[in-house]
């Protein structure tokens, strides 16, 4: 497979975990909001966590001065100058998808496509600003059909497994981020059975895991949420979940490429994964969860920029004899945002008679 | 016959549908029964499905100007258009002629330049066309062939006859839509398509690779084939990714590829792997910063060279532009005669060349009534129509023919024969032209029908889809069934 194509396949897999993560934050955190319930709550306490999860509290101040929960989903959601937007999230996606689009069924690529015409619609315009919450929904049923679809048509070759190890690492940093807006909380245990402390609560259905946790623990035990969310490999948002599947995409991309030895993102992955299986949430505690989330994060883009360095710049391609009079042109990767206006000009500019 | 088509008035055109006393033609027919029997509104649902479908699945075309690039569904009218079995037969066999009278010339000019020395053809003329590359001259390229997928615009005037528009010998398009069209026809009238002998196109995918395929370099056995795209911000980008898709093969860009000892590869996740054919959709200038344009953002490096060498092929090949110059097309029938010593069985439209200063003096006297054309440009830019064009437009275009004369080329305003093409709630007749699309490999074949453009605007004659055209299936229909050419149909 292409570099390039391996890329995109890879991002395009990330910008929809992305979009899909967001609509669980935002509806979560509406709902926390409901539940909080009494008049004269200070909004801006439930926004700003969400504005630090995605790590957007800076350009959002640029534009508004206040938090409040009008501006804070329209950001988040529909700001076409957000690069961080689930707009921005979906178009990548489909843009990536429109790159491969040879290579994918058509299936995904029609799933992406539609939900692309839907977040940009007029329609999702007037559904986001009076009845957000089905707006979130549908992007969520936009990223469950993607994935369905993705499971039922890919092929269980190279594809598939760059497309795995772009959702597992998305939301495996999307639920360090999610935690690490928890670190400052109180880890009480709550006073009796019934007792919901709010916050924790929202966490668990946030990632869709409060039923899956109910089942296991009787009280909403903050320590044992983050132990759940963090180091139990059964639950598929896990943290630990995410690395064991990446480890095994990259295990299968290492064997099929006949790369020797053990390959960088191999070892990062297999060694964070053996980080988690054998910590238990009291050392995370007594490292504190902060620390322990940011070092996490670090470990997490250490296994991205390997896998871009293995798969998609080729280390060892400088290493072939090269002849002096050829330039290298520059190396292939997945769509972002805008490519450089020379190109898009010299691309248009190509004569299709 | 229906009340759909109660209304219709054929005018004083050429109609394909309808005869001038108003009498179906015969090969329309069965169709005509079957749509007639729908309601408007029925009908109507049928189009909206289908260009529902078109934006979902991105079946689409870009239209430039603002900074995101709209992507547009390219605006497709359900009634097929019907060419019977005895037409086509013509068109077909005048095209092969066409073609390989092209692909001598260009030989013959990248090589000894024989036709030149013996003046059948104006040395000036040819060697002075913009898109003519000396630096090719001597360079063998496979089996000779230098156009290898070529899509010629076919019209018909006010009697039916065929004329040959233009030879689009670079990149041509819209092969895409030609396939896809079929698709939606097949799911909004499976009946009719099981039940009238229409030959089929899908075969083009397969047929195009075996193209590619007989022009690897000799000994390689199982060629790597590629589609080289200019990125996804071309107009056409949707093509490049379905015929890619059709083939089977890897589409690339230019930043894909890599040069090593003169061969051509391409980056993959385990590595290099050599490339041997590549079905290019960029322009010549763009190709190779070390031989052509510096600044190219979308070429490889070295891959002239490769090419020089026969390490790699390229479809179509360098330089293939003289022959569609919109002036060295005026020679094409010389050439049909010099190099087959044949008439043309597909004519040319009468053209007046800028460059010969009494033809010159007559189009400037007569821009009222002609068709202007730069010579290098395509999809309906670059040109007058000069009975619909203002006194002030028609003085500015007289202005730049008499700066550079070469550059432009005058043909008389062809009354384009009409189709029913439906509008709101009822059919009314536009202007339509017809490009088929003619592969180039151990042997030349035609794909039976091609591309209906449609100009959609009332009373429009510029059918290209930048300015407002659409399209339609193609359907040519075979007399009997069982004697069906089998060469279209995919392998399995």
């Amino acid at each position: 497979m292409l570099s390039r194509v391996a890329d995109s396949i890879y991002w395009m897999a990330r910008y929809v975990e992305r979009a899909e993560n967001l609509s669980r934050l935002l509806l979560s955190t509406q709902d926390l909001l409901l539940d909080a319930g009494a008049e004269g709550v200070d909004e801006a306490q439930f926004w700003q966590p969400l504005l630090a999860t995605t790590g957007d509290e800076e350009a959002y101040s640029k534009l508004h001065k206040k938090i409040k929960g009008k501006d804070v989903t329209e950001f988040l959601a529909l700001r076409a100058d957000n690069p961080n937007s689930m707009l921005n999230s979906i178009r990548a996606a489909r843009e990536n998808a429109r790159t491969v689009r040879d290579q994918i069924s058509d299936e995904i690529w029609e799933s992406l496509n539609s939900l692309r015409l839907f977040v940009e619609s007029a329609e999702g315009k007037t559904m986001h600003r009076l009845q957000s919450a089905a707006f979130y929904e549908r992007v969520l049923r936009g990223s469950y059909q993607f994935q369905g679809i993705a499971d039922s048509t890919t092929p269980r070759g190279e594809i598939w497994h760059f497309l795995r190890l772009g959702t597992c690492l998305e939301r495996a940093d999307k639920m360090s981020r999610l935690l690490d807006t928890c670190s400052g909380l109180s880890l009480e245990l709550p006073p009796h059975a019934q007792a919901r402390p709010l916050r924790w609560a929202a966490l668990l259905r946030s990632c869709s895991a409060w039923h899956a946790f109910q089942a296991h623990h009787r009280r909403l035990d903050p320590s044992k949420i983050i132990g759940y969310l963090l180091l139990d490999e059964t639950f598929p948002r896990s943290i630990a979940c995410c690395v064991a599947e990446a480890q095994a995409a990259l295990q299968s991309l290492c064997d099929d490429a006949g790369l020797q030895g053990m390959p960088a993102p191999l070892r990062h992955v297999g060694r964070l994964r053996a980080d988690l299986a054998y910590t238990t949430v009291e050392e995370v505690l007594a490292t504190g969860l902060h620390e322990y989330i940011d070092d996490l994060q670090a470990r997490l883009n250490q296994i991205g920029e390997a896998i871009f360095q293995t798969f998609v710049q080729h280390a060892e391609l400088s290493q072939l004899p090269e002849d002096a009079l050829v330039e290298t042109t520059s190396a292939s990767g997945a769509y972002h945002a805008h490519a450089d206006e020379d190109l898009q000009v010299q691309q248009q500019q190509q004569q299709q008679q | 016959m229906s009340s759909l088509f109660n209304d219709y008035q054929p005018e004083s055109f050429f109609d394909e549908v309808f005869s001038k006393s108003g009498k179906a033609r015969p090969h329309y027919e069965a169709m005509l029964d079957s749509v007639g029997s729908l309601t408007p509104s029925e009908y109507s649902a049928r189009q909206k499905a289908v260009d529902a479908a078109f934006l979902r699945q991105g079946v689409t075309f870009t239209v430039y100007g603002d900074d995101q690039g709209t992507e547009r569904i390219f605006p497709f009218d359900l009634m097929p258009r019907i060419i019977p079995q005895r037409e086509w037969e013509t068109v077909e066999a005048g095209l092969i002629q066409r073609i390989t009278a092209l692909n001598l010339f260009l030989n013959d000019i990248y090589h000894g330049q024989k036709i030149i020395a013996d003046k059948a053809v104006p040395s000036e003329l040819v060697l002075s066309a913009s898109h003519y590359r000396p630096e090719f001259r001597g360079i063998k390229v496979p089996h000779g062939i230098y156009i290898h997928i070529c899509g010629t615009d076919l019209v018909r005037d006010g009697k039916g006859d065929y004329y040959v528009l233009e030879d689009n010998g670079r990149c041509p398009s819209g092969a895409s839509y030609m396939l896809e069209n079929r698709n939606a026809m097949k799911r909004a009238f499976p009946g009719l398509l099981q039940q009238l002998p229409v030959r089929p196109v899908d075969a083009y995918g397969s047929m195009l690779r075996e193209t590619l395929a007989h022009l690897a370099p000799s000994g390689v056995l199982d060629p790597v084939i590629v589609v080289l795209t200019p990125g996804i911000y071309n107009s056409a980008y949707f093509e490049h990714c379905y015929l890619a898709k059709q083939m089977g093969v890897p589409i690339v860009e230019g930043r894909d590829l890599i040069l090593r000892n003169d061969r051509v590869f391409m980056r993959t996740t385990k590595g290099l792997q050599q490339v041997h054919v590549i079905y290019r959709r960029i322009d010549d200038d763009f190709l190779d910063p070390l031989v052509f344009r510096k600044d190219s953002l979308l070429g490889v490096p070295g891959i002239i060279n490769a090419y020089r060498k026969g390490h790699v092929a390229l479809a179509n090949s360098i330089g293939t532009g003289v022959a569609d110059d919109k002036a060295v097309y005026a020679l094409v029938p010389k050439m049909i005669k010099y190099y087959l010593d044949q008439d043309p069985i597909l004519p040319n439209v009468t053209t007046h060349l800028g460059v010969d200063p009494k033809e010159c003096a007559y189009i400037l006297d007569n821009l009222d009534k002609l068709v202007v054309k730069a010579v290098n440009e395509s999809g309906g830019y670059g040109m007058l129509m000069g009975p619909h064009a203002s006194k002030k437009e028609r003085a500015e275009f007289g202005e730049r023919i008499r700066k550079n004369p070469r550059n432009y080329i005058a043909q008389p305003v062809l009354q384009l024969s009409r189709h029913p093409v439906f509008v709101d709630d009822h059919f009314e007749g536009r202007h339509i032209d017809l490009r088929p699309y003619v592969l180039c490999g151990d042997r030349v074949r035609v794909v039976p029908g091609g591309l209906t453009r449609v100009a959609l605007k009332k009373g429009s004659l510029v059918v290209n889809s930048s300015q407002g055209g659409g399209s339609k299936d193609t359907w040519v229909l075979w007399d009997d069934p069982l004697t069906m050419p089998a060469e279209t149909t995919p392998a399995a």
